[in-house]
């Protein structure tokens, strides 16, 4: 689906479904150097299954127009934006990464539409090291590999993909090389400067889940555990044996998560 | 565990995970036409790509899955899949982009076989091609026309031995947002990764050096995921709306994979030409040890070609490697690890000569294929370019007299031990006799 927000064109992935006017909606937000194609297990799952999926390109990925965000809050600002653009009322947002602060900040917000919060692979911060932000000035291809590489478990590093024939590897430098040159900086940038997570982490009274990976080497566990234990009602799921790109490389374990979320949100 | 491994460890471990149930070392052999679904709605997701598994072995199978996996990570694409030959990979890489009215540009020092697939099949079809000279990028330009859905073309011309300089046809191609398809058969993801020189889709034979044990036949399609099909809206076949699927818009909703999902999910449903599981599991036994291999391959034509070059019966000698070959500094610079263990001469004494040295080599196989462990020797141009026309076997650099080599593993020694032999032998029987 294709829509113009703030005069620019905005690509959102439906899930390959029109969903009817009623069904439940879902806002899958992808994390940093990303595209609505970390999504690639879920869209279509969910959107076969009667819910109605918006996974979005952020503004300067993927397949949207516009220049990139510089901040959380904007990018909180711009999902609000979005969701009344689409006409709805409230939708369960889902975060992965970059995209979970902005799903958190949406919920501190913009409460009266969001229904629930599911967070993956997430901590209260993100303080992305300076080194990661200076390559990715520099030397862009440099980052998305480390990036790539850091951000996969056993199996993206094995490549062995559930979906038979593709590698994460590969399919997620791809991705990150599909962006226009420099979103990946922006975003992480805008990631290092947001500070507010314990503030909104508390407000969040929706039914909630944080979905953490076992091996994630980018926003570890532990740090993810303490966000859970931040918001009031969380429901948190550990996978082992998974990376931070978790919503790919486990795709049924967090499909089955998501699920039981949903169950409860009444999405 | 976060590390990104080099090519020798992913020939042995990528794309397999042993499982939990039997921790089978090896890549078990999944000999089965279908799986169990656990329930309808395992099933309807199954069918609609929305899960990963497998649901019937014409469309995936999970040996020749990990097979797949393996050749994606060596390759550095985003996908691939494995067909049940060389031939099939080609095929269904030219009906994933093109329909009736469209046109490939298609360098002229094929394989017979890619060829006649162009040139007598597609056209059937309403599919036409140009074939111009591979080194001529001002030749591949001109040929570009708004119907071309692709650039295809060989890294080592078989059995011309001229090399492409992938990364400057690929400018071309580009320039005209049309895609570089590759047959890298010749080269291995070990002597050179066209990906990574901006080809797009890389096709091999895996009965050749890639299995290297003779025993298999087989063929796969990697997708580079690195060519934007949005960009022009040449490529309806990825851009618009899937016949099944529910219409899937598979740019949209796969990116970087649309070009295999389409090979998958047209290819593979419609058409269907499967790898057998077992010949999956013989080809992942060579894939194990390819890059060793390679190398010896390399050592051993080194050799060869020095011998030959020296040899008083031997009119002339053909490889990359050699300085005064057209290719020679694109060669080197593309492959520094040695371009491919395809080596064609001409014994003095003309195509009588040549005919008797294959008649009398005993070491070596004469027979129709390349890049098995045993060196094998054939004569093109009554075999297997053949059927192609006088003025196609010119534009692929056939002179009659041409032998073609395929080096193989054996100690270097024997090798020309045997080759010194027949040439000798082919000598007293022609007239280049006392020559
Ligand atoms: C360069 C090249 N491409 C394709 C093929 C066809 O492969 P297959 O025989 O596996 O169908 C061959 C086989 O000789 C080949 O040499």
């Amino acid at each position: 689906m294709q829509i113009s927000i703030n005069d620019a064109d905005v690509f959102v992935s439906t899930g390959g479904r029109v969903a009817d006017e009623h069904a439940p909606v879902l806002l899958f937000l992808h994390g940093s150097g990303q595209t609505h194609l970390s999504w690639l297990l879920q869209a279509r799952f969910f959107a076969n299954r009667g819910w109605s999926v918006m996974a979005p390109d952020f503004p300067g990925h993927g397949l949207s127009g516009g220049a990139p965000l510089t901040a959380i809050e904007t990018m909180a600002d711009w999902c609000h934006t979005l969701i009344m653009a689409a006409g709805h009322k409230k939708v369960t947002v889902i975060g992965h990464s970059q995209g979970g602060l902005v799903a958190m900040e949406l919920a501190r917000r913009h409460p009266e539409y969001v229904a629930g919060i599911g967070l993956i692979s997430l901590a209260l911060a993100i303080p992305v090291n300076p080194q990661l932000i200076s390559m990715a000035e520099d030397n862009e291809p440099a980052a998305f590999d480390a990036m790539v590489t850091w951000g996969h478990g056993h199996d993206g590093a094995f490549h062995d993909h559930p979906m038979p024939g593709n590698s994460h590897i590969f399919m997620g430098k791809r991705i990150m090389a599909s962006n226009p040159e420099g979103t990946l900086a922006v975003d992480l940038k805008a990631c290092a400067a947001y500070a507010d997570g314990e503030q909104a982490a508390a407000s969040i009274t929706q039914p909630a889940m944080v979905i953490l990976a076992g091996d994630d080497s980018m926003t570890p566990c532990k740090q993810g555990e303490a966000l859970a234990a931040a918001i009031p009602h969380a429901e948190l799921v550990k996978i082992e044996h998974a990376g931070h790109m978790l919503p790919i490389e486990r795709g049924d374990d967090v499909n089955r998560a998501l699920r039981r979320l949903f169950e409860q949100t009444g999405a | 565990m976060s590390k990104s491994f080099g090519f020798d460890t992913l020939g042995l471990h990528a794309g397999y995970t042993p499982d939990d149930r039997h921790g089978s070392r090896a890549v078990p052999i999944h000999q089965t036409t279908s799986y169990m679904f656990n329930d309808t709605e395992h099933a309807a997701a199954l069918y609609n790509l929305e899960v990963g598994g497998h649901l019937y072995t014409r469309i995936s199978n999970p040996t020749i899955g990990v097979l797949e996996n393996r050749m994606a990570a060596l390759e550095e694409g985003v996908a691939a899949v494995a067909v049940a030959t060389g031939m099939s990979a080609v095929f269904l890489s030219i009906l994933a982009l093109t329909s009736q009215g469209d046109h490939i540009v298609a360098s002229s020092q094929m394989y017979g076989g890619n060829i006649n697939l162009l040139e007598h099949t597609m056209s059937r079809f309403g599919v036409t091609t140009s074939f111009v000279d591979p080194t001529d990028h001002d030749a591949i330009a001109a040929a570009i026309k708004p119907n071309t859905k692709m650039v295809f073309g060989e890294v080592i011309g078989n059995p011309g031995l001229d090399v492409m300089d992938v990364s400057a046809v690929a400018k071309v191609a580009h320039a005209a947002g049309v895609p570089l398809v590759i047959d890298a058969t010749l080269n291995t993801p070990y002597l050179m990764k066209p990906l990574k020189h901006g080809a797009n889709i890389v096709i091999h034979s895996l009965t050749k050096w890639i299995g290297g044990h003779g025993i298999a036949m087989g063929g796969v399609i990697v997708d580079g995921g690195n060519f934007d099909w949005g960009q022009n809206d040449r490529f309806p076949t990825l851009t618009q709306p899937h016949f099944a699927f529910q219409g899937v818009n598979l740019w949209e909703e796969f990116g970087p994979a649309a070009f295999a999902m389409r090979v998958r999910s047209e290819g593979m449903y419609n058409i269907g030409p499967t790898l057998s599981p077992t010949n999956a599991f013989h080809i992942l036994q060579g894939i194990e040890t390819l890059g060793m291999r390679m190398d010896r391959h390399m050592a051993n034509t080194a050799e060869l070609v020095a011998f030959l070059k020296n040899h008083d019966g031997v009119a002339w000698v053909n490889h990359p490697s050699l300085p005064d070959h057209s290719c020679h500094d694109v060669a080197m610079r593309q492959m520094p690890k040695g371009a491919g263990s395809i080596v064609t001469m001409g014994i003095k004494g003309g195509r009588m000569a040549s005919q008797a040295f294959i008649e009398s080599v005993e070491l070596a196989s004469h027979l129709a294929n390349v890049g098995d462990a045993r060196t094998l020797v054939i004569h093109p141009g009554s075999t297997t370019h053949s059927h192609i026309s006088a003025d196609a076997m010119k534009a692929a650099g056939l002179t009659d007299d041409l032998i073609r080599i395929s080096v193989g593993l054996e100690d270097i020694n024997d090798i020309k031990a045997d080759f010194n032999r027949a040439i000798k032998i082919a000598q007293k029987k022609t007239s280049a006799k006392g020559s």
